[in-house]
């Protein structure tokens, strides 16, 4: 089967890597899977195609906004490939209803917003994708689109040649609430007994001058005085191919999650990123979410409840934590490498 | 006839005041002209609509990518209007190879991510007939439509004989015409054309008075240009101070030809691809409406085509500083040269016209 992706590409968020991922696995499994656009020289592993129609399914991957998408590339893209030659993989859940967690996270403003997310998925495309197993609308199939990429799992290197104790590889985009809630108050009892800890993504510096406008301060929350507090260095992002290295570089590493997320069952490729680096991977979620993902060893590494003893147990005692990593390792191979996702694509867009 | 034009609105750029005036005209000849879009506060106040069952055709109006609408509407929009029944009028000659003049250009990607065949292809998904603001399309196909016209309603001060203009704008005082001369217009590959007026204008003497620029970028070169390594987009603080040049931030487009009449000269000044492509704009017609003498710095087949014959003592040649002292020590016959030149675009160029032209290319008898 033949599938072109229409994505925004940017380089250190979103899924550029899962498509740079798709374009490799689906070259091992006799399929072709290509990029929307002129080949790029800071993509030469990503395929690229300027010509739709030539394609048996155009999958557009929609994340947080539309406006990426300009209007000659759709009218091209529409009039080339017909309506039911065309999906949506809609990645962060905005077809569904609105939906608030705590007052806080959200995936709208309003049902006029909702409204015009879910005609755009309907136009552009005849099906809806979300990498959810628990999709809320029976509209909505599931898929999960974010894989592992064991050619890419790091070998372990000695822990204690490492200077930083505790990575986390996300920008600030509505993390603050539960990082206080759940992860500050532990550094502020046990803050001695840890070494360096880096922050690196977007926004931990400050809020986007342009969030006001679009009414978003509150996903950008950040206190900087509090960072500095706890001693939490901040870096900038780091591109996709660099992502797993700069995970490896801590010897703990934190995984947080949007409440959004969590509440739509979305799993990204943080995920996967997370177990394939050197590290101690700990994940901020559900262990009944982390077991459907992981395989029954991925409970061994959630934090939630247990944020001060798993952290200082993976950092004082990493053994303790190997056997694991490496169950989750071989359950992320068998179940949901790129090569497998290909496949589920192929029998989705079959079906 | 419903029309329906599709474009990105800005009070400060584009096609603001040729769009509100089709509105306008189009309601005085028994039409319906509306944008496409959700109803919207903002100035000016035109009506807007998303039911696109209502509308005989669909003209774009496109500059940018980004004149095209987002989704859902543009999905809306084609969807809901025959290919056969939609329109672009390609403002800035994307409809065509890639050209470069000076360092003008029609498409670059690293400016809007789109390389010149999708500009190409994307035009040729929404529509089979482009129109271009131009006497003489380059590309076989492309129809002429000028899109851009003259409003005789809008000349400030309608004057009977070049007499009575002189006597006026000889005898202004500094309260109603502080400047020598004004322009309006944002820094986007027009400098090297600004640069031979500034040094024209400079040895005149401190009588000249003093300049202003209302636009956008002019302050420095902007930082986005230097990072994308951008020219034509340059200024020199050290010409500006030499040649008394006042920096204003951008004007709404009400506000324009107002603006205009507070010098007592206007540069016409187009970007080095519009000379190329022989393109119309806005501001070639929109200064005869002020109340100052234009200063058309344009080929000389562009203005006999356009203004018509009156207009070439408008022209300035290569000596910006002659030309201007010229007018200063004599005055009338440029002023006939302008009242001669607002009769011609009246009867050559209205809006009235360019509607029933427009009206003619909607329904298949132009």
């Amino acid at each position: 089967m033949r599938i072109l992706f229409v994505i925004d590409k940017r380089m250190n968020a979103g899924s550029i890597q899962a498509v740079a991922s798709y374009v490799s696995a689906a070259d091992r499994t006799g399929h072709t899977v290509a990029v929307y656009g002129s080949p790029d020289s800071s993509l030469s592993e990503v395929r690229f195609s300027m010509d739709a129609h030539q394609f048996d399914f155009v999958v557009f991957i929609l994340e947080s906004q539309l406006s990426w998408l300009s209007g000659l590339r759709v009218a091209r893209i529409l009039k080339a490939v017909p309506h039911e030659r065309r999906v949506v993989l809609d990645a962060d859940g905005l077809y569904n209803d609105v939906v608030s967690v705590e007052d806080y996270d959200r995936n709208h403003s309003g049902i006029a917003e909702r409204n015009r997310w879910r005609e755009a998925c309907e136009r552009l495309g005849s099906r809806i994708f979300q990498p959810t197993l628990t999709p809320l609308d029976p509209r909505i199939k599931p898929l999960l689109f974010y894989g592992y990429t064991p050619e890419e799992e790091t070998r372990a290197k000695d822990p204690r040649g490492k200077v930083i104790d505790v990575v986390h590889v996300s920008h600030n985009w509505w993390r603050w609430k539960e990082l206080e809630e759940h992860f500050f108050p532990v550094l502020d009892r046990m803050r001695e007994r840890i070494g360096e800890i880096c922050f690196l993504g977007l926004w931990w510096d400050g809020c986007p001058p342009w969030a006001a406008e679009l009414g978003l301060e509150e996903a950008f929350q950040v206190d900087r005085a509090r960072l500095k507090s706890l001693r939490i260095t901040v870096r900038p992002p780091v591109p996709f191919t660099q992502v797993i290295s700069a995970m490896s570089s801590g010897k703990v590493n934190i995984m947080t999650q949007r409440p959004l997320f969590q509440r739509l069952g979305i799993i990204t490729s943080k995920y996967f990123e997370i177990m394939c680096a050197d590290t101690i991977p700990l994940v901020l979620i559900g262990p009944q979410l982390a077991e459907s993902v992981y395989g029954p060893a991925g409970r061994d590494l959630t934090l939630n409840g247990q944020v001060e003893q798993r952290l200082l147990a993976a950092l004082e005692s990493p053994e303790q934590f190997q056997g694991a990593v490496q169950r989750v390792r071989q359950h992320l191979r068998a179940h949901h490498s790129y090569q497998t996702r290909v496949q589920q694509l192929v029998t989705a867009l079959e079906t | 006839m419903n029309i329906l034009f599709v474009s990105k609105l800005s009070q400060f750029a584009r096609s603001v005041f040729p769009i509100t005036k089709y509105v306008e005209i189009g309601k005085q000849l028994g039409h319906q002209v509306s944008l496409y879009g959700e109803q919207t506060n903002e100035p000016p106040t035109l009506p807007y609509s998303l039911d696109t069952k209502m509308f005989d055709a669909a003209i774009f109006i496109v500059y940018e990518s980004w004149d095209f609408p987002d989704m859902p509407y543009l999905a809306q929009l084609l969807d809901g209007i025959p290919r056969e029944r939609r329109f672009i009028i390609d403002c800035c000659g994307r409809y065509n190879d890639t050209l470069r003049v000076e360092h003008d250009f029609n498409h670059l990607e690293k400016m809007d991510g789109h390389q010149g065949w999708e500009w190409v292809e994307g035009f040729e998904a929404v529509s089979n007939t482009i129109l271009q603001p131009t006497q003489k399309p380059l590309r076989n196909g492309v129809r002429s439509f000028l899109w851009h016209a003259f409003d005789p309603a809008s000349v400030v001060k309608p004057y009977a004989t070049e007499q009575e203009a002189v006597q006026s704008w000889s005898s202004s005082d500094r309260d109603t015409k502080p400047y020598a001369m004004t322009y309006v217009g944002h820094n986007w590959q027009r400098w090297t054309q600004i640069r031979k007026l500034l040094e024209g204008v400079q040895p005149l003497s401190a009588d000249f008075g003093p300049i202003v620029f209302a636009g956008s970028d002019w302050e420095k070169r902007p930082d986005w240009a230097a990072q994308l390594g951008i020219q034509g987009v340059d200024v020199d603080p050290e010409l500006f101070a030499l040649a008394r040049v006042q920096l204003r931030p951008p004007i709404p487009f009400q506000e324009m030809i107002g603006f205009l009449s507070q010098g007592r000269f206007c540069p016409v000044i187009q970007r080095p691809l519009f000379n190329e492509l022989g393109f119309v704009t806005n501001r070639m017609f929109a200064t005869f409406c002020g109340d100052t003498i234009p200063l058309l710095m344009l080929p000389r087949n562009l203005v006999a085509s356009i203004y018509g014959p009156s207009a070439e003592p408008l022209r300035v040649d290569e000596d910006v500083k002659g030309h201007i002292s010229q007018i200063l020590r004599n005055p009338a016959p440029y002023w006939k040269a302008v009242l001669d030149t607002r009769k011609y675009l009246a009867e050559h160029h209205s809006f009235q016209r360019r509607f029933q032209q427009l009206l003619g290319i909607v329904e298949g008898k132009a």
